[in-house]
């Protein structure tokens, strides 16, 4: 997932013992991948800057917490992911959403049909990256990000489980879900390729 | 056959799924259909790439961050840690000085016993006498109780009675030793009345215990009135009775010269 050495261990050990400065090089280590993952999972810029910010400053105050035989990188992309899920509302519309897509299946169009503004309108104005975009959006908070982990990240089920507090098998789940959803909700562009 | 579901399928793409699976989908047709379309899907999902950041992006958000973090104190020894080493120091320390102290005096003690061994007795100090002192106390009374009971068995023999005669012959030659060292001890003490009593003692086990001819009835009678006429089993009774206030008082001098 990330590349790590043991300057990072070296680090926190040397911010442990009071050197704060020494954080300084870990967040401008690991600022631009935690960036990328935030910004997959809020979909939005200034959320992702603020998402980077806060996961650093939790990992500053968890740092006593972090176990020296875990990787500095992992663990402060988990916090990274836990952040933007926050950002993003993940308990609330989660819950909701979850109930919704696993009793009724036809509640999924109309999730989609609120948040889009029409497929065919997007797809003639040749916005199909736009109408993707769109479609990962409608999904809910965890199959978003466990697709995003997945997907673009290249990360395993125990990692997306990791990072978002859930079993592996939870996590292969949200995946297959979300997947299943692109899917259906991005058919129509199948008849324009 | 039973052919693989979507799920098995999304595995595969994602290179998770197992090794039969991706058997099956080199074997059936209709399965290497139906992910060579989730594999169009999934491939066609590009998504808006992030935005780039600069380099200078990491400094960036360090900065921002930087005046809300308190340093971390460094971790000092809790007193609990710091107490348990000042213990172990002082531990240390204290076995250190016995184990010297204890080997100080084995040699201190090799090299006494090498220098009286060697033909030049030292002064003894007067401290030194203690041990032995009690050692001597122990025999001696040890001694005046067997001889205080082999007279007391003389004085109630019966002369004619070869049974009880030959008993008191054997512990007379098994006493007689035993008091040779008493006398010599009371010699040195200086104790008149112990040397004077120790002296009868030895003249009248001698002859209990060396009698040419074996103890006959005449001797035996002989002894009776020698040893009532000394008064000797008196005077062994005192003497045994004095030596509890003789521990006690050397026990206290001991003391005195500890303190």
């Amino acid at each position: 997932m990330q590349c790590m050495g043991k300057n990072d261990h070296e680090a926190v050990r040397a911010v442990l013992g009071g050197d704060k400065e020494a954080y300084g090089a870990l967040v401008m280590r690991h600022s631009q991948s935690l960036f990328r993952v935030a910004f997959r999972i809020t979909g939005n810029e200034a959320d992702a800057e603020d998402v980077v910010q806060e996961a650093f400053l939790r990992g500053y105050q968890r740092l006593e917490s972090f176990e020296s035989r875990s990787k500095f990188g992992t663990w402060i992309y988990r916090i990274a992911v836990r952040c933007a899920l926050d950002r993003i509302g993940v308990r609330k519309a989660d819950d909701s959403s979850r109930v919704a897509d696993e009793a009724d299946p036809e509640q999924e169009q109309v999730q989609v049909a609120d948040k889009a503004a029409g497929p065919d309108r997007l797809l003639l104005s040749g916005e199909i990256g736009a109408l993707q975009d769109l479609a990962l959006r409608s999904l809910t908070a965890t199959e978003r990000t466990a697709f995003v982990l997945r997907h673009m990240e290249d990360c395993t089920g125990e990692e997306i489980g990791a990072a978002l507090g859930i079993p592996a098998n939870a996590a292969k789940q949200a995946v297959f879900r979300a997947v299943r959803k692109l899917r259906s909700r991005l058919a129509p562009l199948r008849v324009m390729r | 056959m039973k052919h693989l579901n979507e799920e098995e399928l999304i595995e595969v793409y994602y290179k998770s799924g197992t090794v039969d699976a991706g058997q099956h989908l080199e074997a059936c047709a209709e399965c290497a259909e139906a992910y060579a379309a989730l594999r169009s899907d999934l491939n066609e999902m590009k998504f808006a790439a992030p935005p780039t950041r600069s380099a200078a992006y990491g400094e960036r958000v360090w900065q921002s961050i930087a005046p809300l973090l308190p340093a971390y104190e460094a971790p000092r020894r809790s007193w609990l840690s710091a107490g348990l080493w000042r213990g172990l120091s002082y531990a240390t320390a204290c076995a250190l000085l016995v184990v010297g102290a204890f080997f100080a005096g084995s040699l201190w003690e090799h090299n006494r016993s090498k220098t009286t061994a060697g033909g030049n007795p030292p002064q003894a100090p007067e401290h030194v006498a203690p041990p032995q002192q009690r050692i001597v106390v122990v025999v001696l009374s040890d001694h005046l109780d067997r001889s205080e009971r082999l007279l007391v068995e003389l004085k109630h023999a019966d002369a004619g009675s070869e049974e009880m005669v030959s008993p008191l012959r054997d512990e007379a030659r098994s006493l007689l030793a035993a008091n040779r060292i008493c006398r010599q001890n009371a010699a040195k003490i200086d104790d008149p009345a112990l040397a004077t009593a120790l002296d009868h003692l030895d003249h009248l086990l001698g002859e209990l215990a060396n009698q040419p001819g074996g103890v006959n009835a005449a001797t035996i009678t002989r002894l009776q009135d020698e040893m009532n006429a000394d008064g000797l089993l008196f005077q062994v009774r005192v003497l045994r009775s004095r030596i509890p206030e003789q521990q006690a008082a050397k026990a206290a001098q001991s003391k005195e010269g500890e303190i």
